[in-house]
C-alpha cells in the first residue's frame, strides 16, 4: 500500500503533554515561536485543577500560607531545587500567562496572588495551593467566611463523598452539612463525573439538576459539589445553575479520573491546532536526534510514521508515570536519550524503611540536572546539546508532591526553558 | 438444539503474544480514566477497567462469556484517553473471535455472510449485475429528468482509472437516488473514477464478527478488484468502517496493494481549496446551525487530525463558519455513536441506545438542527437514538449539502433534508 511519510518543520519541538509541555506550548505562542508538541497523554487528566506553586517547606511539611516567602527559604536551603534556580518575577510571570491562556480559551482561573488559597480536597482536607479555577473559587472563600453551606454528592458516584468531606471540616466550619442526590437520569448503576460534566451541558439536564440542588440546600445559599460543572464550558454551566438556583455554587475536586484535567487535556487538544500548534497529544516520540541545524523526532501515530525537523527542543516527559524517566534493578535511566540521571547510590537508598516517613523518599528527587539555561547535562557536565532543553518533573533535586509544586515546577521551569529556547533560536539564526 | 458453549480463553496468556514488546496490561493503573469515557460502561455491568481488571486476575471464564463484547463498538477510545496506551479492543476482538459462529450475534454473522456470498461483497447480497443495473437506470433516469445533468457519468469498470470509487450499499439497494449527488460532484470537478462490478461495496460486517479468515477474504477481493482495474487511489465515499478495514487488514495480512487508500472527505476539502468545488453558505440565509460527527473509524483509528480538520473546512465552507457548533468532545477524542462494531445489526437494541445516550447528549449540547457525519453507521445510528430519545435534529450526508449549495440538489435526493432546509432550496 502506498503510504506518504509525513514531516513537519518547527522552530520548537516540545516533548511531553503534561502540565509543562502546554504550558512551554503556551509561552512560545506567547512569544511567536512556532512549535511542534508531541507527547501520549499524560498525567493532566489527574490534576486536581488547583495550580500550586509551592504548599509546604520542603524541610518541615508545614503548610505555607506565602509560597513567595517559601521559596525565598527554599532558594537558601536548597540550592539545587529548580525553582530556586527562577526569580520569583519570573515565576510569577510564568503563572500569570499561563491563567490568563486558560482564561482566554474558556476555562476562568483565580490570577497569582501574595498569599496561597487554603483549598479544600476530596477527602475534605485542606491544601494550599496558589490559582484554582473559577468554579472552585467560592469554596475556599466560603470556608474562610464559615458561610452556613451544604455540601452535595450524588447517589451511584464513588469517591467523593459529601459526609466524609462535613466530617473532615465540621470542627473548622460548624454551619457545613451534607446531602446526597440522585443526577437526572443516572439513577441505576456506578456515574462517571466526567459522563455527569458532559450531561450537563445540555440545558435540559441543567434545569432538572437545579431543582433538586434547591431541594438540597435548604436554607443555605451556598452549596459546594463534586468537580462535574460542565466539561466545555464550565464557568457559562455554573453561571447559568447559580442563576437557575438562586444559590452560589461552587465545586470541589474528585478522586482521579476526574473532571477538571479532562477539562484542561480537551480544551488544549481544541485550541492549540487553532493557534498554529502542531500538536499530536496522543503519542510518544520514539527517537531524538541532533544534527547541527537542530533536532530530529521520530514517531508513529496509528496512520503511519511522523517526523519533525525542530531548531530547538524541550524535554517535557515527566518522571515514572509518564515515561520520562524509567527504573531498572540497577539504576533509574532517562528514555529518550539516555541522559545521566540524578539519583540515591544505590537501590537500596530509594526509600526510607517507612512508606509515610516524613523525610520522603530519595527517589523522588532523581532527575536529570541542567545548566542556568535549562539544557541537561551530559557525563562531562557539559550540555548535551546547544539546541536541548528541559523542563517539568523530569528536572531532578525536587519532591513536588511533598512540596506541593508540580505546577509551579511546571510552569515556572517551562517559562525559563522556552526563554532559553528563544535566546538559541536567535543566536543561531544570525 | 445441542448445547453449545463458548471456550475459555486465558486472556493474560494471549495478551501477551498480541502485545508489542515492552507492553503490558499490568502497566494499567487502574485509574478509570478508560471507563469514564467509555459509553459502553455499565452495560452487562462491564466496563473497560474492570475487563482488563478481570483479564489480569485470571477471570478468564466470566471474560469468555460475557455478551458486553459485542456492546463495546472497538472504538479504541479506551486507549485514546490511556496514559500507558493499553489497548483493550484487541481483547475484545479476541474474545469476539472466540464465540461459536451460532452463538454470536446474527445480524453481524449474516452480514458476513452475506458479504460473501458475492462477488460484490456486498453486506446487503447485491450481485454484482445487479448492481451495474441500478447505476444504469439511476444514470438515465437523471440525465432526462435533469437537463443541467443529462452528460452525467458514472462510470463502471473503468480501467486505468484515477479513483476506484466503493458505494456502501444501502444506496443501490435502498435509497438509489443518494448516489446521484456524489457523481454530480465528481462530473463538476472532472474526476478520473470509476465504480467495479467486483469489490465495489463498501461495509465490512466481518471484521466485527471477528472472524479474520473472512475478513481477509473480503479484503482480498476488493483489493484484487482495485488491482485488476489499475486504479491508482481507492477511494472511500461516506463510511467509516470500510475504510478502516481494508487499511487495517493491508497492514495486518501484508496484503500487496498498489494504490493508495483514500478518503472523500479529503477531496472535498482539496477540491474546495482548489476552486473546483464552489460551495458557499450563502444559500444558509435563515442561519442554520449544523455539527459533525467524527467516525472513529477515519478519526480517531486511522488519519487523526487531518481529516478531522479538513472535515471542519468543509463544513464551514458549506454552513458559514458561525453556523457550525463542534460538538463536544470532538475529532480524536469524541465519543462512537454506538453504531460501530457491527452493534446496529447485532440486535442488542436498549444496549445500543443506552450507549448512545451519550452521543445524544453532545448532539443535544450543540443545539444543532443538523448533524453532518461521513459514515452509514453513525447516520443510521444518530437517527435512531434522535428518534428515541426526543431529539429534534436531523442527519445530513455531506454529498447532500455539498449540492444543496452548489445549487443542483435533485428533487429526489432530499430525503434528509427537513422542512427549514427545503423552504430554503424552494424559497
Amino acid at each position: 500500500m502506498k503510504v506518504e511519510a509525513r514531516h513537519f518543520e518547527t522552530e520548537l519541538a516540545i516533548i511531553g503533554s503534561g502540565i509543562a509541555g502546554f504550558a512551554a506550548s503556551i509561552f512560545a505562542v506567547n512569544r511567536k515561536i512556532s512549535s511542534a508538541q508531541v507527547g501520549n497523554t499524560g498525567a493532566v487528566a489527574y490534576t486536581t485543577g488547583y495550580l500550586d506553586l509551592l504548599g509546604a517547606a520542603e524541610d518541615s511539611q508545614a503548610a505555607l500560607d506565602n509560597p513567595w516567602d517559601g521559596l525565598r527559604q527554599l532558594q537558601k536551603s536548597y540550592p539545587d531545587h529548580p525553582l530556586s534556580r527562577i526569580s520569583t518575577e519570573d515565576i510569577r510571570k510564568g503563572f500569570e500567562q499561563f491563567t490568563a491562556f486558560l482564561g482566554e480559551c474558556g476555562i476562568a482561573y483565580t490570577a497569582p496572588e501574595e498569599t496561597n488559597i487554603t483549598a479544600l480536597t476530596p477527602a475534605g482536607t485542606l491544601k494550599k495551593t496558589l490559582c484554582v479555577p473559577a468554579t472552585m473559587a467560592a469554596g475556599p472563600k466560603a470556608f474562610t467566611t464559615k458561610t452556613p453551606c451544604v455540601i452535595v454528592d450524588f447517589k451511584g458516584l464513588k469517591g467523593f463523598s459529601a459526609k466524609q468531606v462535613v466530617a473532615n471540616l465540621q470542627d473548622k466550619w460548624p454551619d457545613l452539612s451534607a446531602a446526597r442526590i440522585t443526577f437526572p437520569d443516572m439513577d441505576k448503576g456506578e456515574i462517571y463525573p466526567e459522563v455527569m460534566a458532559r450531561a450537563i451541558e445540555v440545558p435540559k439536564t441543567r434545569i432538572q439538576l437545579a431543582k433538586r440542588l434547591q431541594q438540597a440546600a435548604g436554607t443555605a445559599k451556598v452549596v459546594g459539589l463534586p468537580a462535574v460543572l460542565g466539561m466545555h464550558a464550565p464557568d457559562m454551566v455554573r453561571e447559568e445553575l447559580e442563576q437557575l438556583t438562586g444559590l452560589q455554587l461552587f465545586e470541589i475536586p474528585t478522586m482521579p479520573p476526574s473532571v477538571p484535567g479532562i477539562r484542561l487535556r480537551e480544551m488544549f487538544e481544541q485550541v492549540f491546532p487553532q493557534k498554529g500548534i502542531t500538536l499530536i497529544p496522543q503519542q510518544k516520540v520514539t527517537s531524538l536526534s541532533f544534527h547541527d541545524d537542530g533536532g530530529l523526532l521520530r514517531l508513529s501515530d496509528n496512520y503511519g510514521p511522523i517526523t519533525i525537523e525542530a531548531q530547538a527542543v524541550i524535554l517535557a516527559t515527566g518522571r515514572f508515570l509518564s515515561g520520562g524517566l524509567e527504573a531498572h534493578i540497577n539504576g533509574i535511566t532517562e528514555c529518550l536519550l539516555d541522559l545521566p540521571v540524578s539519583q540515591p547510590t544505590s537501590r537500596n537508598h530509594w526509600y526510607q524503611d517507612t512508606y509515610t516517613d516524613r523525610k520522603g523518599h530519595a527517589i523522588h528527587k532523581a532527575g536529570i540536572e541542567t545548566d542556568t539555561s535549562f539544557r541537561p547535562l551530559d557525563q562531562n557536565g557539559q550540555p548535551y546539546n546547544e539546541r536541548l532543553f528541559a523542563a517539568g518533573i523530569i528536572l531532578a533535586h525536587q519532591d513536588w508532591i511533598r512540596g506541593r509544586s508540580g505546577a509551579g515546577i511546571a510552569i515556572a521551569t517551562a517559562y525559563k526553558a522556552v526563554e532559553a529556547a528563544e535566546r538559541s533560536l536567535h543566536a543561531f539564526s544570525r | 438444539m445441542s448445547e453449545q458453549k463458548i471456550p475459555t480463553i486465558n486472556f493474560k496468556e494471549k495478551a501477551l503474544e498480541l502485545l508489542p514488546e515492552g507492553a503490558s496490561f499490568e502497566a494499567c493503573l487502574t485509574c478509570g480514566l478508560c471507563s469514564s469515557g467509555c459509553p459502553a460502561s455499565g452495560i452487562e455491568n462491564m466496563d473497560p477497567r474492570k475487563f482488563i481488571r478481570m483479564a489480569m486476575l485470571g477471570m478468564d471464564e466470566e471474560l469468555s462469556n460475557t455478551p458486553w463484547v459485542w456492546c463495546c463498538t472497538q472504538c479504541k477510545r479506551c486507549q485514546h484517553v490511556c496514559p500507558m496506551s493499553i489497548d483493550i479492543s484487541q481483547l475484545v476482538f479476541l474474545a469476539r473471535s472466540n464465540w461459536p459462529q451460532e452463538m454470536k450475534p446474527t445480524g453481524i454473522v449474516r452480514s458476513c455472510q452475506l458479504i460473501r456470498s458475492t462477488d460484490s461483497t456486498s453486506a446487503m447480497g447485491l450481485p454484482p449485475e445487479d448492481f451495474v443495473f441500478v447505476v444504469e437506470d439511476v444514470l438515465e433516469e437523471v440525465r432526462e429528468t435533469q437537463p443541467a445533468f443529462k452528460n452525467l457519468q458514472a462510470p463502471m469498470d473503468k480501467k486505468g482509472a484515477h479513483f476506484f470509487v466503493n458505494q456502501n450499499s444501502r444506496e443501490p439497494m435502498n435509497e438509489p437516488d443518494e448516489m446521484v449527488p456524489l457523481w454530480k460532484i465528481f462530473n463538476l470537478v472532472g474526476a478520473d473514477w470509476t465504480y467495479a462490478s467486483k469489490g465495489w461495496a463498501a461495509e465490512n460486517f466481518c471484521m466485527f464478527s471477528g472472524d479474520e479468515a473472512a475478513w481477509y477474504e473480503v479484503i482480498k477481493k476488493r483489493v484484487d478488484a482495485v488491482n485488476e482495474l489499475g486504479c491508482t487511489v481507492w477511494l472511500n465515499t461516506e463510511c467509516g468502517h470500510s475504510y478502516y478495514t481494508m487499511w487495517n487488514a493491508i497492514n495486518r495480512f501484508g496484503m500487496e496493494a498498489d494504490f493508495k487508500l483514500e478518503s472523500l472527505i479529503t477531496y472535498y476539502a482539496l477540491w474546495i481549496r482548489e476552486g473546483k468545488l464552489q460551495v458557499n453558505s450563502r444559500w444558509n440565509t435563515n442561519n442554520i446551525k449544523f455539527t459533525v460527527q467524527d467516525p472513529c473509524m477515519i478519526v480517531r483509528k486511522a488519519y487523526g487530525e487531518s481529516i478531522a480538520e479538513d472535515m471542519r473546512f468543509v463544513v464551514k465552507c458549506l454552513v458559514g463558519e458561525d453556523n457550525f457548533i463542534d460538538m463536544q468532545p470532538n475529532r480524536s477524542a469524541n465519543y462512537c455513536c454506538g453504531g460501530g462494531g457491527g452493534f446496529l445489526q447485532a440486535g442488542m437494541t436498549e444496549h445500543r441506545r443506552t450507549y448512545g445516550k451519550r452521543k445524544f447528549d453532545q448532539i443535544a449540547a450543540t443545539g444543532a438542527a443538523y448533524v453532518l457525519t461521513p459514515c452509514h453507521n453513525c447516520h443510521s445510528q444518530m437517527e435512531d437514538i434522535g428518534h428515541h430519545y426526543g431529539g429534534n435534529y436531523g442527519v445530513v450526508h455531506f454529498w447532500t449539502l455539498i449540492c444543496l449549495s452548489l445549487g443542483i440538489l435533485g428533487e429526489n435526493e432530499r430525503t434528509y433534508l427537513g422542512p427549514d432546509l427545503l423552504t430554503l432550496i424552494d424559497g
